[in-house]
């Protein structure tokens, strides 16, 4: 295929939280506001006058300093987060926006206040209580909780509108930038895709990490591309796989699994599109406030909610994900130390496998991509099952 | 009255003679530590060996 | 001196040299000298002189009784019970483990430390006989088993107790959360049963062990809906999710705020509690009674008024419970019993007795010999249960307190159902492993301000290579403490399975320290180092 127009820029703008983009952005006035977990709603941090950045350690080879505050039995990525931001890449950050989503996500986020990385007089951290289950009570605190440390905070250190209208406004371009973005991801359903997993996730990555509103005529343009982009004369994969699982937010991971012969057609994983690019719809007599935290609280697929509607939907979404993206199998991955991830990992691969006949690669990875041998023989030999099944018709 | 007296007295003996041998059966027992070697070198390895050889219902 | 101290004086120094205490002094062997290696089997019984020997034997007695009624008041289901579950077989244990608990122990110390003991066993023996005959697996009957709660051992099952029909039963109590203190081989089966499905060996392994246990199929089945949570933290979660499946039965998780000190925790915790009563009143066709709730609720009421006194007697010198002694009663005593039992008040008011004379006769525990007073913190290894037991007596380093003793403390309304409620609720979320372990910053720095409170010169840190909470404040610790002047030890384990870290590796983190930064010699040489790696 030819190469997209801007897939180069959006590999560069990858390269560091602070990219061309952000400091655009800031050089506007505008607030920069980090945030790690689907927890805390993105469209929140991107009302007038500020912007959400998601956080990555693009080419964190090393925690050695963050190891030393956090030891080097916990999570990579809530070390190589801590890290950079002791390297000085996040001093660009007007607030951290947390959630208590996992016990080392909670501390990691905590040495931001504790040792005071970011250097940067504004910065100031608060870190929501996310809910556990999907029921009225559970919603009920979720909305106290981003209303006491996410809107009420906003207004009071920076001075932004936090009313109905604006997040109304906000909603409206949150999901103009998710249709873009579930419009580009739809071409994955197709039998011979004019997108790849790795471009597609390159893409999906930009939309979480730039200001949404300087990212979008990228989006757009490239969505443009698309429509008429010619695809390889002959599906150039063997087999077709979802992605699933932790928080993957390296480009290079799907780019590996797709090296070794098998197109990602779905991401659903922290920082995939499933959940986040779904619009929200606001009900009428509905506050937009409420909207917001009844949409994430829903699509919401963490592997910490525990009441049994919501472990089932995280199972019934894959399938369903599955389903629609004509995947032969799944790769599930989570996160090495991550609890949460380890034990639905095992659940969830156990359902898939022997209740819905689903195959399935379960791998455990690190925040770098270091060495990529054992995933790739993983890798090339479930792919080779998945051809196999599919050269016996699916037997 | 002294029948009486007596038949206790020999009762009182009788209950004094059971709970000195308990006691000293049971103060050896203790002292030597005996149940627990019993337990630890005869009965949990019988145990033991019964448990591995269980045919659990094992599923998630 | 009384009639009898003088009658038996004689005695005790003709035997004197078979005290392992005194042969410690006299280097001439210790604590360690009466073992077989390896095995944890002693030869013989400590010999602790004539009185306190009779005391430990007349608690070995009563506990002996408390065992013989469990099997008299159930001998087939009990059979049974030791048939099917390997679990069963670790109890055998209980006598070795006392043992253990309790070694070095004498007077005062020694008759608190068995009065609270052996509250524990009566109570776990009736459980256990209570279980093993409602257990449908077994050929319990429905009905009787219908009128249990199976709940999860990390809810606080105090609220529970305002349903006048039913019986809470923490689930995993016994196949887990008790019997891992008895035999440290016991969880690594589990956990191995668990990892064999792919669970990675980094998780917790308490939630691991029950995991395993839920998969193996080892659960006594109980109930006919069943309450989990969210406590204390992620692992716990987590494993709620293979236990509600393998149980199969209707699930309530109760799941408290984490962030639990913020002030928006409360109406939601409360919210939840009422939400999990509802759930049982629903599922079990019963309804809430306050009156029968407030009638337990008097009784953890006087069990923490006297905690409360028992800690003022506890920062000083004379505090004649201690270590282990006060550790796993108060674990066992708040956590599971959690006022449901009222032979645990009686001991309470026994033990107070007693500590205030001890306080008035200016009695010092363990001969005088503490040499450091520790304030211990994190969750403890639980396959080395008798720690605190060996620190004293190896280096005389005396744990005052628990981070885990300081559980829910607070006063219940007894009156007024709301504010009972609330009451409740700030009580509920102050469990085991989650009220300093869990809920931010403030919670686990709290150390300091305890260990300061309770005159400690030390704080033994529990290193749990595991724990992502305690894991990510590692270094902040550690420099708290420099800063603070407190001397600072991390004590490794890997909670319930020994094979990582094991006993030794514990023992040698002490050791290091004593050794090399402060430069102190051991109380009994024996204890040093030795092999344990056998014994339960």
């Amino acid at each position: 295929m030819k190469d997209l127009k801007h897939l180069i820029y959006f590999e560069d703008l990858l390269q560091d939280a602070q990219n061309e983009l952000v400091n655009k952005a800031k050089a506007q006035g505008r607030y920069a506001l980090g945030y790690n977990c689907y927890y805390v709603p993105e469209v929140l941090l991107n009302l007038p006058g500020c912007f959400s950045s998601r956080l990555r350690a693009p080419r964190c080879t090393s925690t050695d300093i963050a190891g030393y505050y956090m030891t080097n039995r916990t999570c990579p990525y809530a070390r190589s987060i801590l890290e950079r931001a002791i390297e000085g890449g996040f001093n660009y950050l007007d607030a951290l926006f947390g959630a208590e989503s996992c016990a080392t996500m909670d501390r990691m986020e905590q040495h931001f206040f504790l040792i005071n990385p970011v250097k940067n007089d504004r910065f100031f951290v608060t870190q929501i209580d996310p809910p556990m289950k999907g029921d009225k009570t559970n919603l009920d605190y979720y909305k106290v909780q981003l209303r006491v440390k996410v809107l009420e905070p906003l207004q009071e250190h920076f001075g932004l509108d936090v009313s109905d209208a604006a997040i109304r406004k906000a909603v409206e371009e949150h999901n103009r930038l998710c249709r873009v973005i579930t419009e580009i991801g739809n071409f994955r359903r197709l039998a011979n895709p004019p997108i790849t997993g790795y471009e597609f996730h390159v893409i999906q990555l930009v939309s979480q990490v730039c200001p949404h509103d300087l990212i979008l005529p990228y989006l757009e343009e490239t969505l443009e591309e698309l429509k008429t982009r010619e695809p390889e004369p002959k599906f150039p994969f063997r087999a077709r796989v979802a992605l699933v699982g932790s928080e993957i937010d390296d480009p290079e991971f799907t780019k590996l699994i797709e090296s070794c012969g098998a197109m990602v057609v779905a991401d659903r994983y922290c920082f995939g599109s499933f959940p986040g690019r779904e619009e929200i719809e606001i009900f009428p007599g509905e506050t937009a406030f409420d909207a917001v935290c009844r949409h994430y609280l829903h699509w919401n697929q963490c592997a910490r909610f525990m009441d049994g509607l919501k472990i089932d939907q995280r199972h019934s979404e894959v399938k369903r994900l599955v389903d629609s993206f004509h995947a032969d199998g799944i790769v599930y991955e989570n996160m090495k130390f991550c609890e949460f991830w380890s034990y639905e990992k095992v659940l969830a691969s156990n359902i898939f496998i022997n209740e819905l006949g689903i195959p399935t690669c379960t791998i455990e990875k690190e925040y770098a991509l270091g060495a990529v041998g054992q995933l790739r023989t993983r890798f090339q030999a479930f792919i080779e099952s998945l051809e196999i099944k599919n050269i016996q018709g699916g037997k | 009255m002294k029948k009486v007296l007596l038949v206790c007295l020999k009762l009182l003996k009788k209950l004094t003679l059971i709970a000195l041998i308990t006691f000293v059966l049971t103060f050896t027992l203790y002292i030597t530590n005996g149940e627990n070697k019993l337990i630890y070198y005869v009965v949990r390895p019988l145990l033991n060996k019964h448990y591995d050889s269980q045919v659990r219902d094992r599923k998630i | 001196m009384s009639m009898i101290d003088k009658l038996i004086a004689p005695i005790d120094k003709t035997l004197e040299r078979f005290d392992p205490k005194w042969q410690a002094e006299h280097g001439v062997g210790g604590l360690r000298s009466r073992y077989y290696d390896k095995t944890g089997v002693a030869k013989w019984r400590e010999w602790r002189g004539v009185k306190d020997t009779m005391v430990d034997y007349g608690a070995w007695m009563k506990n002996l009784v408390s065992m013989a009624l469990m099997v008299g008041s159930a001998p087939i289901p009990v059979m049974k019970g030791f048939w099917e579950y390997r679990w069963m077989g670790s109890f055998l244990g209980t006598f070795m483990f006392i043992d253990r608990l309790f070694e070095g122990y004498r007077g005062k110390e020694l008759v608190i430390a068995h009065a609270n003991m052996h509250a524990i066993v009566q109570s776990l023996t009736k459980r256990i006989a209570f279980v093993l005959k409602n257990d449908r697996r077994l050929g319990g009957s429905v009905e009787g088993s219908e009128k249990i709660i199976p709940h999860d051992e990390t809810i606080t099952p105090l609220f529970l107790k305002g349903f006048k029909e039913l019986t809470p039963f923490p689930l995993q109590t016994l196949p887990e959360f008790i019997i891992c203190d008895v035999d440290q081989h016991i969880e690594p089966y589990y956990i191995d049963v668990a990892e064999a499905y792919g669970l990675p060996a980094d998780v917790c392994s308490r939630c691991a062990a029950e995991t395993g246990v839920a998969i193996d199929d080892a659960f006594p089945l109980i109930g006919k809906a069943m309450l989990s949570t969210n406590m204390p933290c992620n692992a716990s979660e987590a494993t709620s999710m293979f236990q509600r499946r393998r149980i199969g039965m209707p699930d309530f998780p109760v799941t408290l705020a984490m962030q639990h000190n913020e002030k928006e925790a409360l109406p939601y915790s409360r919210q939840t509690l009422k939400d999990a009563i509802a759930f049982v009143e629903q599922e079990y066709g019963v309804k809430y009674d306050w009156n029968e709730f407030f009638k337990y609720a008097k009784l953890i009421n006087e069990q923490n008024t006297i905690e409360l006194e028992k800690w003022d007697f506890f920062k000083t010198p004379y505090s004649a419970l201690t270590g282990i002694a006060e550790t796993l009663y108060r674990l066992y005593s708040w956590q599971s019993v959690n006022g449901q039992d009222p032979y645990f008040n009686k001991v309470d008011r026994k033990v107070i007795k007693i500590m205030r004379k001890a306080y008035e006769q200016k009695y010092q525990a363990f001969g005088g010999k503490t040499r450091h007073r520790a304030f211990l913190w994190g969750p403890s290894a639980v396959y080395y249960t008798d720690f605190p037991t060996w620190t004293q007596n190896c280096w005389g380093i005396n744990i005052v307190l628990n981070m885990d003793s300081t559980m829910g403390f607070n006063m219940i309304d007894t009156e007024d159902p709301e504010k009972a409620m609330d009451d409740l609720t700030r009580f509920t979320e102050k469990a085991c492993m989650r009220h300093h372990a869990v809920g931010g910053w403030d919670n686990v720095n709290a150390v300091w301000d305890w260990a300061r409170e309770f005159n400690c010169d030390m704080v033994l840190m529990n290193d749990n290579i595991a724990c992502k909470g305690m894991l990510g404040v590692h270094a902040l610790m550690e420099e708290q403490a420099r800063d603070l002047g407190f001397h600072f030890i991390f004590v490794e384990h890997d909670l319930e399975d020994s094979r990582t870290v094991s006993r030794q590796d514990m023992r040698n983190c002490v050791n290091k320290y004593m050794d090399v930064v402060l430069g102190e010699k051991p109380l009994d040489p024996t204890l040093v180092e030795f092999d344990d790696s056998d014994a339960y």
